[in-house]
């Protein structure tokens, strides 16, 4: 268990400081005190436990993904909701393997909570233990189970352009998990 | 500005309306938690998008975009968690007959 610095520990008991100012809303020294003293302890009382020390630069890197991630959403919403208004309700759910190569669990994290905020896909599983015979090939530990609701809306998966997107963001990064 | 809001907000509820035509269409589990991750990531934005703009510049902006962002990041954890409840139950994914 690595200590984390007490910069980092200014940093988050400010941060959650901020918080407590905008949720009371209010400006009176009992509330500030009350809410300084409670960030710092909170702070405190988590400043062990937490290997997570900020890498400003990749979190900048996943800021400049997000409105990509954006415009798939949109564009998967419209597709979705075409589906579920057409009156034949052309759906084809498939459970489909997703392999991936990027080798870092923030990465895969990352990869599975982007597929499952976008409509028509969900990942149903990352470690394989616990998945259905037919389709636990061989264990990866990267592999994802992804529950897909048509073949269109699996396309950026299986063509790989959502992980090749997942792993411009973490290349050249320090691994740290 | 106000006419925007509203627009943003009908659109915000076209999504949700439609997301609750999915989930009495669709057949199983999984298809019909397709159609609420249609509520959370373009009917909540868009209506959360809507309220802004009708509050204009505000302390009460920032709480909106906290609330964006815990939903953006805690709504495909829940929705995740349940589908892998499902599967791991022994659910199985309803399948069209025909292929």
């Amino acid at each position: 268990m690595r200590p984390v610095s007490s910069e980092f520990l200014v940093l988050k008991a400010t941060a959650l400081f901020v918080l407590w100012v905008l949720l009371s809303g209010s400006f009176d020294w009992i509330h500030l005190v009350l809410g300084g003293v409670l960030s710092f302890t909170v702070a405190w009382l988590n400043s062990g436990h937490s290997p997570f020390v900020p890498n400003f630069r990749l979190w900048g890197k996943i800021f400049l993904y997000l409105p990509w991630l954006f415009l798939k959403i949109v564009q998967s919403s419209l597709h979705l909701s075409k589906l579920i208004l057409n009156p034949a309700l052309p759906i084809d759910p498939r459970l489909l393997r997703v392999e991936t190569n990027l080798g870092r669990r923030a990465a895969v994290v990352l990869m599975g909570n982007s597929i499952t905020l976008t409509p028509g896909t969900i990942t149903a599983e990352i470690d394989h233990d616990v998945v259905p015979e037919a389709l636990a090939a061989e264990a990866d530990p990267d592999a994802l189970l992804v529950h897909a609701i048509d073949e269109t809306s699996a396309g950026d998966l299986t063509s790989g352009r959502l992980e090749a997107k997942i792993a411009e963001v973490f290349k050249n990064e320090e691994r740290r998990w | 500005m106000d006419i925007l809001s509203v627009l943003f907000i009908l659109a915000g509820l076209f999504f949700l309306i439609v997301a609750a035509i999915g989930v009495i269409r669709l057949p199983d589990v999984f298809s019909r938690a397709h159609a609420v991750s249609l509520t959370d990531s373009l009917g909540a934005f868009l209506m959360l998008v809507g309220l802004a703009l009708h509050e204009g510049l505000s302390k009460n902006n920032l709480k909106i975009i906290a609330v964006l962002a815990l939903l953006y990041i805690q709504n495909p954890v829940i929705t995740h968690a349940t589908i892998r409840a499902a599967l791991r139950s022994g659910l199985k994914p309803w399948r069209r007959e025909s292929s």
